[in-house]
């Protein structure tokens, strides 16, 4: 027997109804209802998990699904971000080879069709006309249809699409690659004169001798030989002598511009209409003789 | 005295063993806590986050939002029925409102049943926990992740507001059929927002969670609302509703909205559409990126095209003898429909039911075209020989040498031969042993390049039996091929998506509508022109007896042993390929055991369809090139006839084309009073 076990009845209630296990009863039973009543004890654990959450994984479904969304997010953001970027240097381009040298293989880019019409206007009508006549872009534009112009690279050529509001293919251009290198070239000037050019040297003139003879023409068949005169008064030094090719080509013929820059020759190409240029031939070559200095041959070409 | 001090001893000894026992319980669940800590989720912050994920949201044609992927449609509490607050409240965990996460009576009166009544398991998860177990936790049955669901439940109610728990449960509940989120539910069981929930609509939803399968009110309706009743009633027990209400309400009547395709994709349309974004930007973004896809579906189209479908396979099964129990007996049936000016595919039907099967026949099946096959070959003859629709050619047996092979001997589908006539008339009456001389003579290559020109991409085998369609292509290359034809030439490829943005808007791809000039205008005019003479009068003349008016070319196709029947054809504007068959090796034969023609079983389905699509529309002739001219023929020689010869026939002939009776192989003319009959026999 266990000495410290009561003797009788009489110490077991003494000893169970004593002021130590009474309060000690109130202790538990208190503790147990505030618990059941006021969840203390989650409120406890539920602080405690709150203020350690930061240190915690990120694991369990919401959380791979949230990666998830985030590395689509990223990939779509890398998406846009090379397209925008793609899309704001064309919009800030000045020229068509700052758009073609733009242009990723992936993705083309979406110009407004007036934005295309300005560029086409600052090349040289040669490159122009390679590109698309003048005159089939004013039947398009006269459609009222052409909205937008998108730009496609296409191997080492670009497709220019000229389309409507609904993307429907007004007219398709091709750049092919060596049209694509005279992009470059804003303007045909090249160091030289015009006997380096074997299309031009067979017809020059003196510069005054064809500026007096283009000034005797209808402002029709001005415009039809030189669309942009102030591109010529542009320049810082004067004209010398002018070529003219023998050769139309698409309805344009080549005409040369001799004048000296900087201690050099240098000889600017511009496209004039055939027709216009054959009536300035004429009344060029019905002039006066030519001056001893000229070289004037006439082959008998055909415009 | 020593019995009561023995029980004495007993109950003190019981006494220090629970306290015991309890010591233990508590020092394991404090170390168990420490040692889970660590692997329990971090959880987001705001809680709303969770639903954060953006869908992506598919949108037809006209604008109307089709589908959505991923993501979840998130309302505020405010915009939820308090009918369907109250009867989740009361259904899951009537005490929500009262405790922090864990509600300990129902979890011991839980522990007890699943410890002391074996084969019982009592579930106690309140609605916190629900929401941590959905959130972050398999769906593993197990102590350990029931601790961790219990530890993150009171992490959850001490970071956040009753309000806030429950719109974050309620915006991500599973309700079945592609559902998730009470928003969601309510419009695809209900066509409501949630926020205009009926008492009755709210209990049925808000029984489903319990199992979403197995009270699918679209399968298994009296479950469904026998499960609504049990909600009604606790709801009444609570004390949200009276118990007058919770009768009135289970006695309502309740009309699901039919299962669309937003369900899940449901659709062999947004299946093909989701397969090409996947390609393209991969199953992340599609799924995770919120993407928003503009199509070139037209729903009121794809609607009849379904219906359209559907009437043409049910007539069939008659037709067949069919039972509709016998699922794996019935046929199957493809329908593109192509607009002719872009590519653009407007209405896609892939089989009888997505639900049945999701195979897309109208993509991926590659099925012979037979006689479908036709235009092409007569397109190459016309082009590489300078043949005309009045040529002449002989009806008759042909058997044709094959290097390596036995002789190719087709028949005709009559098993009759006819002597000479017209090729327009070879074409519109489908005569095999006419197109078996004209492959004969320009070889398959030539059949082979005019297919491809007009956009036919499966393999054709290079044999002279692809002039009778030997070689498999599916309906969408059939009926954007035919489009070729009726756009004078230009051929568009087609398409289904017309432009991809991200959730912000930014453009990620848009399409260039561009077509590319593939056929000779004027030769693909005579092709046009005998193709409407096949509805007019030849093997597709049932479109007319069904009511089709509209100027419509097109062409019939069989293939032996009646194993697949087509009817491609179109309008100026809209280009439709129909195909019926098997999916198994077997041919398509009525109850009197005769074969079941392209005309027969796939024309009327196009009509059907074109019918419909076309009501109260223009009537649009083709255009006509402006070099063709008509020449009435006689059918047998093709020499000119007056317009008013009973049986001449118009027929459409290029610059420097004359019917001076030519016949196919042979620079001879007919001999005059040539007659046929004697030939034939």
């Amino acid at each position: 027997m266990n000495w410290s076990e009561p003797q009788d009845v009489r110490e077991w209630l003494s000893r169970l109804f004593s002021l130590r296990v009474i309060l000690l009863a109130i202790a538990v039973y208190s503790l147990a209802l505030a618990e059941l009543r006021f969840d203390w004890v989650e409120q406890m654990l539920g602080a405690y998990l709150a203020r350690t959450n930061s240190h915690r994984p990120q694991s369990g479904a919401i959380w791979e699904k949230g990666k998830e969304t985030l590395t689509a997010r990223k990939t779509l953001e890398q998406i846009v971000t090379d397209r925008q970027s793609t899309q704001r240097l064309a919009r800030g381009a000045e020229t068509l080879s700052e758009i073609a040298e733009a242009l990723a293989p992936s993705h083309g880019v979406m110009l407004s069709a007036a934005h295309f019409r300005g560029l086409y206007l600052e090349l040289p009508p040669a490159v122009a006309g390679d590109i698309a006549s003048p005159f089939e872009l004013l039947r398009i534009q006269s459609t009222g249809r052409w909205e937008r112009t998108y730009f496609r690279k296409f191997g080492r050529s670009i497709k220019i699409f000229l389309l409507d509001m609904e993307n429907r293919v007004l007219r398709e251009l091709t750049v092919p690659p060596d049209l694509l290198g005279r992009l470059e070239q804003r303007q045909d000037f090249s160091e030289g004169v015009l006997e380096d050019f074997p299309r031009l040297k067979n017809r020059i003139y003196r510069a005054g001798r064809f500026f007096e003879a283009l000034a005797d023409q209808p402002e029709e068949i001005r415009r039809s030989i030189l669309p942009a005169p102030e591109r010529i008064l542009a320049l810082s030094r004067p004209i010398t002598r002018v070529g003219v090719s023998d050769e139309a080509l698409t309805g344009f013929v080549d005409i040369g511009l001799e004048f000296e820059s900087e201690g050099k020759t240098m000889v600017m190409v511009l496209q004039a209409r055939d027709w216009a240029v054959w009536r300035l031939r004429l009344d060029l070559e019905a002039a006066a003789a030519p001056l001893p200095e000229e070289t004037e041959i006439d082959t008998g070409g055909t415009l | 005295m020593s019995v009561a001090f023995g029980l004495l001893r007993k109950l003190r000894l019981l006494f220090y063993l629970a306290v015991l026992i309890a010591g233990i319980a508590a020092a394991a669940a404090i170390g168990l806590f420490f040692v889970v800590l660590e692997d329990l989720p971090k959880i987001p912050h705001p809680l709303s986050r969770i639903i954060e994920t953006p869908p992506t949201e598919i949108f037809a044609a006209d604008g109307q939002r089709v589908m959505v992927l991923g993501g979840r449609e998130a309302v505020p509490l405010s915009r939820v029925s308090h009918h369907f607050i109250n009867a989740v409240i009361a259904t899951e965990d009537h005490r929500f409102w009262d405790h922090h996460g864990i509600d300990k009576l129902r979890t011991l009166k839980a522990l007890y049943v699943t410890l002391f009544k074996p084969g019982k398991i009592q579930g106690a998860s309140t609605i916190t926990q629900q929401l941590a177990k959905n959130l972050f936790f398999s769906f593993e049955r197990s102590w350990l992740r029931k601790f961790k669901e219990m530890l993150v439940a009171v992490q959850i109610e001490s970071s956040y507001g009753k309000e806030e728990i429950l719109e974050a449960y309620v915006n991500q509940i599973a309700f079945g059929v592609g559902a998730f989120g009470i928003e969601q539910a309510a419009h695809i069981f209900f066509g409501v927002p949630a926020a205009d929930l009926t008492l009755s609509e709210a209990a049925m939803l808000a029984g489903l969670p319990k199992s979403p399968t197995r009270y699918n009110p679209y399968r298994h309706f009296e479950r469904a609302r026998q499960r609504q009743r049990i909600v009604l009633i606790r709801m009444a027990d609570v004390g949200y509703i009276s118990p007058e209400d919770a009768r009135a309400a289970a006695q309502q009547e309740l009309v699901l909205e039919p299962l669309r395709s937003s369900a899940r994709s449901g659709s062999y349309f947004l299946d093909l559409v989701i397969d090409s974004l996947e390609a393209q930007y991969g199953a992340q973004v599609v799924y995770h990126g919120g993407l928003k896809v503009f199509t070139t579906l037209d729903p009121q189209l794809q609607a009849w095209a379904v219906a359209s479908v559907q009437d043409g396979l049910a007539t069939l099964d008659e037709e067949l003898g069919v039972l509709k129990a016998e699922a794996e007996r019935r046929p199957q049936g493809a329908l593109t429909a192509v607009e002719t000016r872009s590519g653009a595919v407007k209405a896609m039907v892939g089989g009888r039911d997505y639900a049945e099967t999701e195979y897309n026949r109208a993509v991926y099946s590659q099925r012979l075209p037979g006689s479908g096959f036709k235009p092409f070959v007569y397109y190459a003859a016309f082009e590489t020989e300078n043949l005309h629709p009045a040529t002449v050619a002989v009806d008759r047996p042909v058997r044709i040498p094959v290097v390596g092979a036995r002789d190719w001997e087709p028949q005709n589908f009559s098993r009759r031969h006819r002597g000479p006539m017209i090729l327009k008339r070879a074409f519109t009456q489908s005569v095999n042993t006419i197109a078996a001389q004209i492959v004969e003579q320009i070889g398959p290559d030539a059949v082979i390049q005019a297919a491809q020109k007009c956009g036919i991409q499966s393999p054709l085998d290079p044999v002279y039996s692809v002039a009778l369609g030997t070689s498999g292509v599916s309906p969408l290359e059939m009926a954007s091929a035919f489009a070729t034809f009726a756009t004078g030439g230009i051929r568009h490829d087609p398409f289904w998506i017309q432009r991809v943005e991200d959730a912000y808007g930014h453009v990620l791809e848009e399409r260039i509508v561009s077509g590319r000039k593939s056929l000779n205008p004027e030769i693909a005019y005579q092709v046009v022109d005998m193709m409407q003479a096949v509805i007019e009068n030849g093997t597709g003349e049932v479109i007319r007896r069904l009511g089709f008016r509209l100027p419509a070319a097109g062409k019939t196709g069989t293939t032996n042993d009646f194993r697949d029947a087509w009817f491609t054809g179109y309008t100026p504007t809209l280009s439709c390929s129909v195909w019926v068959g098997f999916d198994r090796e077997a041919g398509l034969r009525d109850r009197n055991d005769r074969g079941v023609t392209g005309g027969r079983g796939a024309a009327p389905i196009w009509a059907d369809f074109m019918k419909r699509a076309f009501e109260g529309e223009p009537a649009r002739e083709f255009p006509v090139p402006d070099n063709i001219r008509f020449t009435p023929v006689d059918p047998s020689t093709g020499m000119p006839a007056g317009p008013s010869d009973p049986g001449a026939v118009q027929v459409a002939l290029r610059p420097g084309q004359t019917p001076d009776g030519r016949i196919l192989g042979s620079p001879a003319l007919l001999p005059p009073g040539f007659d046929h009959r004697q030939e034939e026999q």
